[in-house]
């Protein structure tokens, strides 16, 4: 159990900064440039964990535990997720519950450390957060509302696992819809282009990346990794639904997950090169669009369940 | 088979959605054009076995009509008059998008009691019409401009037609042609109405200051 786990640890640790590099990569490449290497990420955590941190006079305990509490959130929600043919080493019956509240967690510590600061640019990306996390919770419960309907499992693991991959074939249209609303939400939650520039260096209309103004050192590491990781996890939820294909070798098994996971990290490096952001009142009507998505998903599955 | 016309289906409410959902005039007008294609596809799914000549008539008429005549003329009015390309919606955007989910479950809700004679090809098509002519009306009726009103006439028509194309399988030609016309008719009429009142119907003096629901932003 205690290695399963660990192993769970050294996989998401070692694997998803790379993900990130591959977005990066592609980035580069649309718009005409060679691009920082794959490993860049790695590169950055290095530095930033070989560096001492700063604190304001004015913070309080909040702020230092907050990146804490972050990146141990995020580590506890990769241990209910199934990567590949690499099983999820909790899982239960209700699990996507505590995966959401758990998330919500990290992010509430997350506003609290912004707030703690008293810096009004930080009050501005909390308030932000904390309104686009409201609407893109609600329609990520919708998604998983409708995947628990579909596979009938209760479960992350139940869901995405080999007993019962979701078939396109079978459930089709609904399957796509919850596919659309989860990649929206998944831009939401990780700050991509059409909500929120990671790469971004203007405080106004920052909304993730002006909460870690103030970090420094070994805490914005902690944050930059607990980042990735998040990426890491919504990717892991959403490659099985895309590719429900399970073979009897795991060796296989692990390959495609590998490569939806790159896949679609090079789909999100598409997506931030050919949009430009949108205006901060329109993100409210994305992730409407997402629930809306999502909710549709979920009224077409349950006429198909009554008929 | 069932899979493309249920998809087919679900992507006209949903393009339905989309068009409640925007913002520009222009933007509405292309999403509807992509709603009229997947919606011209739907006689050669449904019948995909033995496509007869009539589909393909009736494919290629609703093409050239829905998503060649009527776009071109609404962009020719829109150029000719031009307005500015802002919708102006009653109720906000959010606001429209969650009645539209609303009318969505609605639909579907209703068409739980509706018995339809004959065998439907797909279970997906009556409820999908329901909606795609619920949420043709509350564009028609949240969107006070002209043009964005015959662009929720428009949807109400493109609901129609696939609740006729998938629920009947013996209408004459003649009649489905008809309607094509009578729309394109319709639109063009439009057109030269709206060439004399330039902006909208309705004058409301007070409708500028007035707070709007759900744009509180």
């Amino acid at each position: 159990m205690i290695l399963m786990i660990l192993f769970h640890w050294f996989f998401v640790g070692l694997t998803a900064p790379f993900l990130i590099g591959v977005i990066a990569r592609v980035k580069a490449l649309v718009s005409g440039k060679v691009g920082p290497s794959l490993f860049q990420p790695y590169f950055d955590l290095i530095k930033l964990f070989s560096k001492q941190c700063v604190y304001s006079h004015g913070v309080t305990w909040v702020f230092r535990i907050s990146p804490a509490v972050t990146l141990a959130a995020m580590l506890i929600v990769c241990l209910l997720v199934p990567f590949g043919s690499l099983k999820a080493p909790v899982q239960f019956s209700g699990d996507i519950l505590l995966i959401v509240a758990v998330l919500s967690l990290s992010r509430f510590f997350m506003i609290a450390a912004a707030l703690d600061t008293g810096f009004s640019l930080e009050g501005l990306g909390a308030s932000r957060e904390a309104f686009f996390a409201c609407l893109s919770e609600v329609a990520l419960f919708m998604c998983l509302i409708a995947l628990t309907l579909l596979a009938r499992r209760m479960s992350l693991s139940g869901m995405l696992g080999a007993d019962s991959p979701l078939s396109w074939n079978l459930l089709g249209p609904a399957l796509l819809m919850v596919v659309a609303s989860l990649f929206i939400v998944m831009l939401a939650e990780n700050c991509r282009i059409p909500v929120d520039d990671p790469d971004t260096h203007l405080e106004l209309t920052m909304i993730h990346e002006v909460m870690l103004l103030e970090h420094s050192g070994v805490d914005l590491a902690y944050m930059y990794y607990a980042a990735i990781i998040k990426f890491f996890i919504f990717g892991a939820i959403l490659v099985p639904i895309i590719l429900p294909v399970q073979t009897i070798f795991p060796f296989i098994n692990t390959l495609i997950f590998a490569g939806g996971m790159i896949g679609l990290a090079a789909l999100v490096g598409l997506v931030e090169s050919s949009m430009a952001r949108i205006r901060l009142n329109r993100v409210r009507n994305l992730l409407l669009i997402a629930f809306a998505l999502a909710f549709f998903g979920l009224i077409v599955t349950l006429w198909r369940g009554a008929l | 088979m069932t899979t493309w016309i249920d998809a087919g289906c679900i992507l006209i409410v949903f393009f339905a959605l989309i068009i409640l959902a925007t913002s520009r005039i222009v933007g509405m007008i292309r999403i509807f054009v992509l709603q009229s294609c997947v919606l011209s596809l739907m006689p050669l799914f449904l019948h995909a076995e033995a496509v007869s000549a009539r589909d393909v008539m009736l494919s290629l008429g609703t093409v050239s009509l829905k998503a060649a005549l009527v776009p071109f003329v609404l962009f020719w009015a829109i150029r000719r008059i031009s307005m500015r390309t802002e919708v102006k919606p009653l109720i906000g955007v959010g606001a429209s998008i969650v009645c539209g989910a609303l009318l969505i479950a609605g639909a579907f809700w209703v068409s739980l009691a509706l018995r339809i004679p004959g065998r439907p090809v797909t279970d997906l098509g009556l409820p999908c019409a329901l909606a795609t002519v619920l949420l043709g009306f509350m564009i028609m009726v949240t969107r006070t401009r002209a043009v964005t009103q015959v662009i929720g006439y428009l949807v109400i028509e493109n609901g129609i037609f696939l609740f006729a194309v998938s629920l009947f399988d013996a209408m004459p030609t003649l009649i489905e042609m008809g309607i094509l016309l009578d729309i394109f008719v319709a639109v063009f009429i439009m057109a030269i109405v709206l060439n004399n009142i330039n902006e909208e119907f309705e004058h409301d003096p007070g409708g500028e200051s007035r707070a709007k629901m759900g744009e509180t932003f």
